[in-house]
């Protein structure tokens, strides 16, 4: 079977080093951007499987990116998972509306971030 | 111009007969008379002293100050009457009068009374000239101005308090702004914290021993404790600076408890206690924010579980009452010493009792929420025995009540009910409101304007027979809400025109491409129907996703009405009180006493045009602590009863009153 791509749009590095190390490690090929605009960028050209989009990044916020690629039909079919701090309702409402597929709170259980990546990924 | 002056002047003589007067006191014994007057009754102290400093005259204020007559002040100067220091004092500035020749005015100073208090006097000193202009000595007045001048130190003290308090609250606010920077700062670190060590846990980056796991457990857990103190810190700050907002919506309240019960109930397990709910058959939506009712449920289970020891129990209980929904968290856990019960919704409580030295934490868990159900329009209490367990209870109203309305909607609506009309009122609330002001920079006022064109565009199209009228009451510029009345209006007709609104909102904000806004547009009626459209709107191209209507019947109204009270308690203990409201399903009152959640009580009612009192059973069905206003304050508790096992000819009595009182 062929390795599932994931990016990952994270601007924190530290972080992005530990889930880049835990996806690997589960069998997934891991491409980076550090912020929201890369992270659209690559998200075009790479075309992955899936998409980890933290929600406050430099340059364009994750809801942005999230929208635009939602509203794209050549790219509306990659799960995005939005990854954040704030723990608010009204964030997670605003998350799944601009069409986010899950919604992960920092610190988050690795178990179920994969758990959240697998269920995806089978759909 | 002159004429009309003289004229004017010889009318007002010639009415008062000014001229007689004139010549009368012209006499020169008149004059001395007035003068003579005016210094022995004037209250000021007045005194016309000689080169030397010596009293030639003085008037009989001045004597009775030193507690003699006028006549033996004569002679003496100011050394005999005053301190050293005093009288030095006023030598030099009779004298700098007496040499300059010019004046002193208005000089305040303060002097000791004879009793040995201090006042504040004003002291005004001219001198004295003989036919040649040669200064023969000084005439001056001192006057009392002892209330003038506290009254201006009060002013002065008043507006320094204030200056402090507004100090206060600024540094208040720069804590709570401190509070939620830092934690905010601190979860970020955590989580990177908690991933490396997870990393290391699951041995991803190389084996580990299982003594090294065991201590990185260890550490996993206690970011776990460090996570939830933030989080609580986060939460209190906000409550404090009155960030906190909540989003309301209907919510199916046993969906909302049995999600999370299959996470407890495993947790429990776990601890070998047993855990079981209690719910009521019948389905129930209220109008509540989900996210933070679930957030109290969670911190009263938790502790249930954190508190009751191996084959304990707890029970989960949710009671519907006429108009609130109850919900308990009993447990058979260590308890709360009794006086320990009061403080325990307190912030930052530190319990002596010894038992409570394992109650870990920082103590902001409950205060939390009570804050949140109190938002929520609710009461929490608890009831507890030390060795025998805990009871948790809280209220959330059952209805989306008149007190979240306007005033001015309120009237209007009370104003239409009693022309007997149905009513119905919209209301549009758009709930990221400032966010979204911040965001895209949108002049309020236009926006608003806007939308209420809109809303009046909808209803010509919608009612083109013109036969009812709507009504825009309340535009809240400052919230993003505003209030629709719809009079005389069905149900189906509020419905399909709240769509109606909905649909054009949505274009208006596709056409001008603004995003991300969370509209809630809610219906209510009166009298007795809730419904609620809740509707999500946020990137123009999306479409509403979520609509939930919902309806209740609001059984009973209460009404405020004192009707004397007597409830029997246990070892034939009665006591009277007055009711504060009262429906056809129970009463509420004040009392001294705490009653015990669910207690039956024997209670008697007197309605003022029954001869005989009624003698019913009721339910303590909830309970809200009054806060002391003072320190001489005695705590109160108000209780809501419900009644029980009502007689018919009982029922009938009380129907009767209510009728007759609302009215």
């Amino acid at each position: 079977m062929d390795k599932k791509k994931i990016l990952l749009v994270e601007d924190e590095k530290v972080l992005m080093e530990t889930v880049t190390l835990r996806l690997e490690d589960n069998g997934y090929e891991v491409i980076s951007a550090y912020d929201g605009f890369k992270g659209l960028e690559k998200a075009k050209k790479e075309k992955p499987d899936l998409i980890i989009l933290d929600l406050m990044l430099p340059k364009m916020d994750g809801y942005k990116v999230c929208g635009l690629l939602k509203a794209d039909t050549r790219y509306n079919k990659i799960p995005i998972i939005m990854f954040t701090a704030r723990a608010q309702e009204s964030d997670k409402k605003m998350g799944k509306e601009v069409g986010a597929n899950a919604y992960i709170t920092k610190p988050f259980e690795p178990q179920l971030l994969l758990e959240k990546i697998r269920e995806l990924l089978k759909k | 111009m002159k004429n009309k002056t003289k004229t004017k002047t010889s009318k007002i003589k010639s009415m008062t007969g000014y001229k007689g007067l004139e010549k009368k006191y012209k006499d020169p014994t008149y004059k001395y008379r007035f003068l003579s007057y005016l210094m022995n009754h004037i209250p000021d102290v007045i005194y016309f002293k000689d080169t030397q400093g010596r009293f030639v005259m003085v008037n009989q204020t001045h004597a009775k100050c030193q507690g003699l007559k006028p006549e033996e002040l004569i002679g003496r100067t100011d050394a005999d009457l005053f301190p050293k220091k005093r009288a030095q004092i006023i030598t030099k500035d009779d004298l700098y009068v007496m040499k300059t020749g010019k004046p002193i005015i208005d000089k305040v100073e303060s002097a000791m009374r004879r009793d040995g208090t201090y006042n504040y006097v004003s002291t005004t000193k001219v001198p004295m000239h003989d036919d040649k202009g040669k200064i023969i000595g000084l005439m001056g007045i001192t006057r009392d101005i002892t209330r003038r001048i506290r009254f201006e130190h009060l002013k002065e003290e008043k507006a320094r308090m204030e200056k402090k308090l507004e100090t206060l609250e600024e540094l208040n606010k720069m804590k709570s702004e401190f509070v939620s920077a830092v934690s905010h700062e601190l979860r970020t670190p955590l989580a990177i914290i908690k991933d490396i060590i997870m990393l290391l846990i699951d041995g991803i980056v190389g084996p580990i021993k299982e003594k090294q796991k065991d201590l990185l457990m260890k550490a996993k857990d206690n970011i776990a404790r460090l996570n939830n103190i933030i989080e609580e810190l986060l939460d209190i700050s906000r409550i404090e600076s009155g960030k906190i907002k909540m989003h309301y919506s209907l919510i199916n309240f046993n969906d909302l408890l049995m999600e999370s019960s299959s996470f407890f109930k495993k947790l429990a397990q776990e601890k070998g206690i047993d855990l079981g709910y209690n719910l009521p058959r019948s389905q129930i939506n209220i109008f509540i924010d989900a996210e933070r009712i679930n957030q109290v449920i969670t911190n009263l289970i938790n502790n249930a579980i954190k508190f009751t020891e191996q084959n304990g129990k707890i029970k989960v209980e949710v009671k519907i009452f006429e108009t609130k929904v109850r919900v308990g968290v009993i447990d058979t856990g260590i308890g709360i010493a009794k006086q320990d019960l009061p403080m325990i919704f307190n912030k930052f409580v530190q319990l002596t009792n010894e038992s409570q030295a394992k109650r870990k934490g920082i103590g902001l868990g409950l205060s939390i929420a009570k804050e949140l159900v109190e938002k929520n329009g609710g009461e929490i209490w608890a009831e507890s025995e030390l060795g025998v367990g805990s009871k948790f209870y809280f209220t959330l109203p059952r209805f989306y009540t008149d007190k979240a309305l306007n005033k001015d909607i309120r009237d209007k609506i009370n104003y239409l009910l009693e022309k007997k009309l149905t009513v119905y009122l919209i209301n549009l609330l758009i709930v990221n409101y400032t966010e979204f002001k911040k965001r895209l920079n949108i002049e309020s006022g236009k926006l608003f304007d806007d939308l209420i064109v809109i809303i009046e565009e909808t209803f010509k199209k919608f009612c083109h027979l013109g036969r009812k009228e709507l009504q825009i009451i309340l535009k809240d510029y400052k919230k993003g809400e505003c209030g629709i009345l719809f009079p005389k209006a069905k149900e189906e007709e509020a419905t399909k025109f709240c769509n109606l609104v909905k649909g054009r909102i949505n274009k208006y904000f596709t056409k001008n491409k603004l995003e991300n806004i969370f509209i809630i547009l809610g219906i209510l009626s009166y009298p007795s129907k809730f419904h609620a459209i809740t509707t999500s709107q946020f990137l123009a191209n999306v479409s509403i996703k979520k609509i939930c209507i919902g309806s209740e019947i609001r059984r009973f109204p209460r009404i405020p009405y004192m009707a004397d009270i007597d409830i029997f308690l246990p070892q034939n203990k009665t006591e009277s009180y007055q009711t504060m409201d009262i429906s056809e399903g129970g009463v509420c009152f004040e009392s001294g006493s705490k009653l015990e959640t669910d207690a039956q009580i024997q209670i008697k009612l007197k309605f003022p045009k029954e001869k005989e009192p009624l003698y019913v059973r009721a339910r303590v069905a909830w309970i809200k602590a009054i806060e002391k206003m003072s320190e001489i304050d005695t705590v109160k508790y108000r209780s809501g009863l419900e009644f029980i096992n009502l007689k018919n000819r009982d029922k009938k009595i009380i129907s009767k009153f209510i009728k007759s009182i609302s009215h």
